[in-house]
C-alpha cells in the first residue's frame, strides 16, 4: 500500500503490526509442525524399542532411524498439501457455516488444469525449453485461476439459491456438484484426448538432491534424498500461505471477510456487500484448491477425476481437527494429520510384519482421528473461530 | 391460466375420483398388463412398456378408490401379472428384484434422513455388514476364520434374515452412539467417513486373518433351497427360473413388511419424537423427548433393515465383494429418498424404483441404442457411454431437486411446506381441509 | 413447602457472569415473577433450571430431590415443563401432534410396542389424544387442533405452547414472557389462563414477564435480576417501591425522584 512509504511513527507500527499479523499465526504453524515430526518420531522410536526382537530379519531401531527423514518429509508433503486444501474447506465454512462438499472436486480440477497446460505445451513443443521455476509459476496460477472461477461459479449456481434454507439443503447440493465434477471432467478428459488417467507432463525436474548420507554400517550408507517436487511442493505451498495471511489479516478485503464471519447481518449493515465477500472467499478457497491440484499433480505424475475425493475428505478432516473457521488451525491440522498418515503409511507395516498394509490404514487413522476430534474436542486444535450461538 | 391446461385438469379430477376413476384404473392396468404380456422380448419397447405398468403402481395409490380394491389391484400387478411375465422374460424380474432390494433400503435410510433428519452418507456399510455376514457364515470362507469350521445350512438363510436385522441394529448403534450427539453436517461427513472404513476393512481384512477375502469378494454364496410349494404351483418351469420368482416373492415379502413396519412407527410415539427432534431438537428435548436415545434409535431401524436386506442381497448375487458398497451406492441411495420426498414413504418407494431402473435399465437401454446407431455408421463416439455416468446422473438430480423441489416429488405433507419456505404456501392435503377442486366445482 | 429450591446458581459465558449466584424459592401452588431488564440473566436462568445449560456454580432441588446437572429431558419427565420466549412450536406438526409430544415421557410405547400395534399401545394412543384434545380444549383451540402450527394466529401460537407443556404433566410450569407481542385483549385472556393453570390445574407457575400491569396484578411473589444478580425480591407492593429497582429499571435519577415523593 502506497501508505507504507510514508515515514511516520505510526506507519511503521502498522508495518510491524502487519508483519506481525501476517507471521504470528506462521509462526504457530512452525511450531506445530516441529512440535509433530519431534513427537511422533519420539514415540515411533519408543515403539520400535519395546517392539525390537519381534522381527528376526530386521532391526527396527535401525530401520526406523534410517527411513525417519525421508518420512518426516512425506509428512510435510501430505501436511502441505492437506493444508492448502482444507484452507477452502474452513474460509467457506468460516463466512457460510456450510461444508462445500465438492472442494475435493474442485482441486481436482485445479489439477486436471494444470494437466491440460502440460499437454498444450507439449504439444506446442516448448515444455522442456521452459525453466522449472517460471513452468511451476504458470502452471499453478493457470490452476488457480481455473478453480477460483470454478468455485465462484457453483456457489453462485448452486449454493446462492438454497442460502437460508435448512442447513442439509446446501449439503445435499453440494454432494450433488461433487459427483456432477467428477463425471464432468471425465467426459472432458475423454473427449479432450488426456484421458481417464491424465498424465501431467512437465519439464524435467532434474534429479533428486541428495542431502545427506546416513552411515548404516562401515560399507554401506543410505543417502537421504529430497525430491525437488517434494521441495517444490513445500516452498509454493508456504508462499501461499504466507500470502493468504497478508490478504486475511493485513488488508481490508481480509477485514470484510472477517467481518462477515463474525456477523453476516451486522457487516451488512456496515456496508459490506456480503455476496461479494462470499464470492470472495470461494474464490481464494478455489484458487488455492487449484494451486493445490497443480502441486499435486506435478508431484504424482498422473491424474484422474476421482483424486479429489479422499484429499478433500482429509482436508476437511484436517480443517475440523485445527477447528473448522480458523485459519491457522486449517494450516496446523493439515501438518498434524499429515505427519500422522505419513508415519503411520511408512512404518504400520514394518512394526507389524506386514500384516497390515500401512498405506491402507493410514486411511482408516484419518478417519478415526475425526471422529475422535469431533467426539472430544470439537472446537479442534486451535478452537473453533466462530462462536456458536444458541 | 391457459385454457387447455385448465381443461386437463379438469379431466384429470374426473378420473380421480368417483366411478370414471374406477374404470380408468381398471382398464390401465388392464391395457399395461395385457401389453406387456404380448411383448416379452427384452427391447425398447418392452422397456417402456414396462415402465408404464410400473406406473400404474403410482395411478393405483394416487386415485381416489376404495382402499380394498387398491390392494386387490397392487396384488393382481405385484403377485399376478409380474412374475408371470418373469417366467417368460427373465431380465425384467431381475430389475423389479433390484428394485425391490433398493425400495427396502430406501426406506430404511428414510427413517433416518427423513423421519428424524440425520444425514447419513455411509448407510451403504450396514448393508455391507449383513451381505457379508451371510457371505462369509454360509461358505467356506468360514474355515478360514475359524479352521476347521463349516458352513452354515443354507435352510439357516432365514434365520440370518433376522440375525442380519440384530447385526445391522447392532452396527447402527455401535457407530451410532458417537457420533449422534455430533450438528448435522458434521454427521453426514463422520458417517461417510465411517462408509469408507467399513470399505477400506472389507478390502483389508484379508490380512492377517483372511476375514473377507479382500478384493477379491466371496464367491458361491449359499441361497436357501427352493420350497416344493413352488416347484408345484409352476410346473414346466426349469428350477433357475423357479428360483428367480422364489426370489422376487421374497424380497417383494420383505419389502411389504418393511412398509408396514415404517408405516407404523411413523404414525407412533416414536415417529412423532422424531420429527420433533427434525423440526426444532431444543424444543423437543425441553419436552421430554431423549434426543440422544431417540436418535440413537432411529440410526439402529435404519440399520437393521439394511443388515437383512444384505443377507438376502448376498443370496440373491452369491458373489460379493467390496466395490459393490462403495460411496456411489449410498448416495444412489440417498438420491432415491431425496428424490421422492424426506419423510415421505410413497416418495421413497417411487425414488427407489425410478432410480434403479434409471440406473440398470433406461441408461443401459439408451447406452445400447447409441451403439446400434453407430453400427449403422452414425458418429457417436467411443468415449460416451451413458451407462457409465450415474454419478452425473445423481449429483444432477441431487442439485435440481435441492433448487427447484426439495420436498420431493411425492412429498410428505408436512415435509413439503418446510422445505419450501418463502415460496408461498402450497396447499397442504390434510384430512379436514377441503379439496380445491371441490370448493371449485 | 418449597417446590423449587435454587441455590446460588451462577453460569458464566467466556467472561461474561450471564447469572451470578441467584437464588430462588418457589412455594408449591403460588405465581412467582422473574422480572428485570433486557440482558438481565433471565431467560439464562430458565435454561439453567430446566437443563439446557449446565450452571457452573449452585444446586437445584425440585420436589425434595436434587435435579442440578440433569439433562433437559429428564428434568421434564420430573415435573418441570416451560414455553419459549420466541415460540418453539413443531411447525409443521398439527396443534395435536405438538401436544402429543409433549406426552412423549408419560408414555410407553416403543418400538415393538409400535410395530405390532399391541392392545396396550392402541389404547394408550386412544387414550394419549383424548387428553390432548382436552388440553386443547383448556387453553381454547379445540377447533384448530388439525392446523399446523405454524399456520396459527400468533396468540393461539402461544396458548397452544402451554398446551403443550401441560402435556408433560408439570407441577411447575415455567413460562418466558407469555404476553410478549400481545395486544391488550390478548393479555388479558392469556393472564386469565395464567391464573388458571395454578387455580383449575394446581400446577405452580414462575413467569418471566415484561409487561408490569401483568406481573403486579397476577404474582404473588417477584423477583427482580439485573446484570444477572438478584437485585430484590417480594411481593409485588414492595417490589413496586423499592428503590433499586426503579433504578434498575429507569437509572439512578428515576431513583432518586421516586425517593422524593
Amino acid at each position: 500500500m502506497a501508505v507504507a512509504a510514508l515515514p511516520t511513527p505510526t506507519v511503521r507500527r502498522t508495518l510491524r503490526m502487519t508483519l506481525a499479523s501476517v507471521f504470528g499465526p506462521l509462526g504457530q504453524v512452525f511450531v506445530f509442525v516441529v512440535g509433530s515430526a519431534i513427537v511422533l518420531s519420539i514415540g515411533t522410536l519408543l515403539i520400535a524399542f519395546l517392539l525390537r526382537g519381534t522381527r528376526a530379519d530386521v532391526d527396527l531401531v535401525q530401520a526406523t532411524l534410517v527411513i525417519l527423514p525421508q518420512v518426516i518429509i512425506d509428512g510435510l508433503v501430505r501436511g502441505f498439501l492437506f493444508a492448502t486444501i482444507a484452507l477452502g474447506y474452513t474460509m467457506v465454512y468460516g463466512v457460510l457455516e456450510f461444508i462445500n462438499f465438492a472442494h475435493g472436486e474442485i482441486f481436482m480440477v485445479g489439477a486436471f488444469a494444470g494437466a491440460a497446460l502440460g499437454s498444450i505445451l507439449v504439444s506446442s513443443g516448448v515444455l522442456n525449453a521452459l525453466p522449472v521455476p517460471l513452468y511451476v509459476v504458470v502452471a499453478v496460477l493457470v490452476g488457480m485461476v481455473v478453480s477460483g472461477l470454478l468455485a465462484v461459479s457453483i456457489e453462485r449456481v448452486a449454493y446462492r439459491p438454497l442460502r437460508g434454507a435448512p442447513r442439509l439443503v446446501p449439503l445435499i447440493s453440494a454432494i450433488g456438484v461433487s459427483l456432477l465434477l467428477q463425471d464432468g471432467v471425465r467426459l472432458i478428459a475423454n473427449l479432450s484426448g488426456l484421458g481417464f488417467n491424465a498424465r501431467f507432463q512437465t519439464p524435467n525436474f532434474g534429479p533428486p538432491l541428495r542431502l545427506a548420507e546416513i552411515p548404516v554400517s562401515e560399507d554401506r550408507a543410505i543417502p537421504l534424498i529430497l525430491d525437488v517436487r517434494a521441495l517444490t511442493f513445500i516452498v509454493a505451498a508456504i508462499l501461499m500461505l504466507v500470502a493468504l495471511n497478508y490478504l486475511v489479516n493485513a488488508t481490508k478485503l481480509g477485514t470484510a471477510i472477517r467481518a462477515v464471519a463474525q456477523d453476516r447481518p451486522t457487516a451488512s449493515l456496515m456496508g459490506i456487500n456480503v455476496n461479494q465477500i462470499i464470492a470472495l472467499t470461494f474464490l481464494i478457497g478455489g484458487a488455492l484448491g487449484g494451486a493445490a491440484g497443480v502441486l499435486f499433480g506435478i508431484r504424482v505424475g498422473t491424474v484422474n477425476p476421482y483424486v479429489g475425493f479422499l484429499p478433500g475428505l482429509k482436508a476437511f478432516t484436517a480443517a475440523v481437527l485445527g477447528g473448522i473457521g480458523n485459519i491457522p488451525g486449517a494450516m496446523v491440522g493439515g501438518i498434524v494429520l499429515g505427519f500422522l498418515e505419513a508415519f503411520v503409511a511408512s512404518y504400520l507395516s514394518l512394526m507389524t510384519a506386514g500384516a497390515f498394509s500401512g498405506a491402507s490404514y493410514a486411511d482408516i487413522v484419518a478417519f478415526s482421528i475425526l471422529i475422535l476430534i469431533l467426539i472430544f474436542r470439537p472446537s479442534g486444535l486451535l478452537g473453533e473461530a466462530v462462536s456458536q450461538k444458541v | 391460466m391457459n385454457k387447455t391446461a385448465n381443461h386437463a385438469q379438469r379431466v384429470s379430477v374426473q378420473f380421480n375420483r368417483g366411478l370414471p376413476a374406477y374404470v380408468a384404473l381398471t382398464l390401465y392396468v388392464l391395457i399395461t398388463s395385457a401389453l406387456l404380456l404380448s411383448n416379452t422380448r427384452t427391447s425398447l419397447l418392452t422397456d417402456i412398456i414396462f415402465v408404464l405398468f410400473l406406473m400404474g403402481m403410482l395411478a393405483i395409490y394416487r386415485a381416489r378408490v376404495a382402499g380394498g380394491y387398491k390392494l386387490v389391484l397392487a396384488a393382481v400387478v405385484l403377485l399376478g401379472v409380474l412374475p408371470y411375465f418373469g417366467t417368460r422374460n427373465a431380465f425384467y424380474v431381475e430389475l423389479a428384484i433390484q428394485a425391490a432390494i433398493f425400495v427396502t433400503l430406501a426406506l430404511g435410510l428414510n427413517v433416518v434422513v427423513g423421519f428424524a433428519g440425520l444425514l447419513d452418507l455411509g448407510y451403504v456399510a450396514f448393508f455391507a455388514v449383513g451381505a457379508y455376514l451371510w457371505g462369509i457364515l454360509s461358505t467356506p470362507q468360514i474355515a478360514q476364520i475359524a479352521p476347521g469350521a463349516s458352513p452354515v445350512e443354507p435352510w439357516m438363510f432365514y434365520l440370518f434374515l433376522a440375525i442380519g436385522l440384530l447385526v445391522g441394529t447392532i452396527f447402527g448403534i455401535l457407530l451410532g452412539f458417537p457420533v449422534l450427539r455430533l450438528r448435522g453436517d458434521y454427521l453426514a461427513i463422520v458417517t461417510l467417513g465411517l462408509g469408507e472404513v467399513i470399505r477400506v476393512l472389507a478390502v483389508n481384512l484379508d490380512r492377517p486373518v483372511n476375514i473377507t477375502n479382500g478384493s477379491q469378494g466371496i464367491k458361491d454364496v449359499a441361497r436357501p433351497p427352493l420350497p416344493d410349494v413352488l416347484r408345484a404351483l409352476m410346473p414346466g418351469l426349469g428350477d433357475a427360473q423357479i428360483y428367480q420368482i422364489f426370489i422376487y416373492l421374497m424380497a417383494l415379502a420383505v419389502l411389504g413388511l418393511t412398509v408396514l413396519v415404517v408405516y407404523r412407527l411413523k404414525n407412533s410415539r416414536v415417529g412423532r419424537a422424531w420429527e420433533a427432534i427434525r423440526e426444532d431438537d431444543v424444543a423437543a428435548v425441553a419436552m421430554g423427548v431423549p434426543i440422544v436415545r431417540m436418535k440413537l434409535l432411529a440410526f439402529a431401524v435404519g440399520a437393521s433393515f439394511a443388515g437383512a436386506m444384505g443377507v438376502l442381497f448376498a443370496a440373491k448375487q452369491q458373489f460379493i465383494n467390496p466395490p459393490t458398497f462403495d460411496l456411489l451406492r449410498s448416495i444412489g441411495i440417498l438420491a432415491m429418498v431425496i428424490l421422492g420426498g424426506m419423510g415421505s414413504i410413497p416418495g421413497a418407494i417411487f425414488g427407489g424404483t425410478l432410480v434403479t431402473l434409471l440406473d440398470l435399465q433406461i441408461l443401459p437401454r439408451i447406452a445400447m441404442e447409441l451403439s446400434a446407431l453407430k453400427r449403422q455408421g452414425i458418429g457417436i463416439p467411443d468415449w460416451f457411454d451413458p451407462a457409465q455416468y450415474q454419478r452425473a446422473l445423481f449429483g444432477l438430480l441431487l442439485i435440481l431437486m435441492m433448487i427447484f423441489r426439495p420436498a420431493g416429488i411425492l412429498p410428505d405433507e408436512r415435509r413439503r411446506e418446510e422445505l419450501s419456505e418463502g415460496e408461498g404456501v402450497e396447499i397442504v392435503e390434510t384430512a379436514t381441509s377441503p379439496q380445491p377442486e371441490a370448493a371449485s366445482s | 413447602m418449597a417446590l423449587l429450591e435454587a441455590e446460588n446458581i451462577t453460569k458464566v459465558f467466556g467472561g461474561l457472569m450471564a447469572v451470578n449466584s441467584v437464588s430462588l424459592t418457589v412455594e408449591k401452588g403460588s405465581i412467582v415473577s422473574v422480572i428485570g431488564p433486557n440482558g438481565a440473566g433471565k431467560t439464562t436462568f430458565f435454561n439453567v433450571l430446566t437443563g439446557i445449560y449446565k450452571p457452573d456454580g449452585g444446586t437445584i432441588r425440585f420436589d425434595g430431590e436434587t435435579i442440578t446437572g440433569l439433562r433437559p429431558d429428564q428434568i421434564t419427565q420430573r415435573g418441570i415443563a416451560r414455553t419459549f420466549q420466541n415460540i418453539r412450536l413443531f411447525g409443521n406438526m398439527t396443534a395435536l401432534e405438538n401436544v402429543m409430544v409433549g406426552m412423549h415421557s408419560r408414555l410407553r410405547a416403543g418400538v415393538w410396542g409400535a410395530i405390532f400395534q399391541t392392545p396396550q399401545v392402541r389404547q394408550e394412543e386412544t387414550r394419549a389424544r383424548q387428553r390432548a384434545r382436552e388440553l386443547l380444549a383448556f387453553v381454547g383451540l379445540e377447533r384448530r387442533m388439525d392446523e399446523l402450527a405454524k399456520n396459527l394466529p400468533y396468540g393461539d401460537q402461544r396458548r397452544l405452547e402451554i398446551a403443550r407443556a401441560l402435556a408433560t404433566q408439570p407441577k411447575l410450569i415455567l413460562l418466558d414472557e407469555p404476553t410478549a407481542g400481545m395486544n391488550p385483549q390478548e393479555t388479558a385472556e392469556a393472564t386469565e389462563l395464567i391464573r388458571r393453570l395454578r387455580d383449575e390445574l394446581g400446577i405452580t407457575v414462575v413467569l418471566i414477564e415484561h409487561d408490569m400491569r401483568v406481573v403486579m396484578t397476577i404474582s404473588e411473589r417477584i423477583t427482580v435480576l439485573d446484570y444477572g444478580s438478584k437485585i430484590a425480591e417480594g411481593k409485588p407492593e414492595e417490589i413496586r417501591t423499592n428503590p433499586r429497582v426503579i433504578e434498575a429499571y429507569l437509572g439512578r435519577g428515576a431513583a432518586l425522584e421516586a425517593q422524593m415523593r
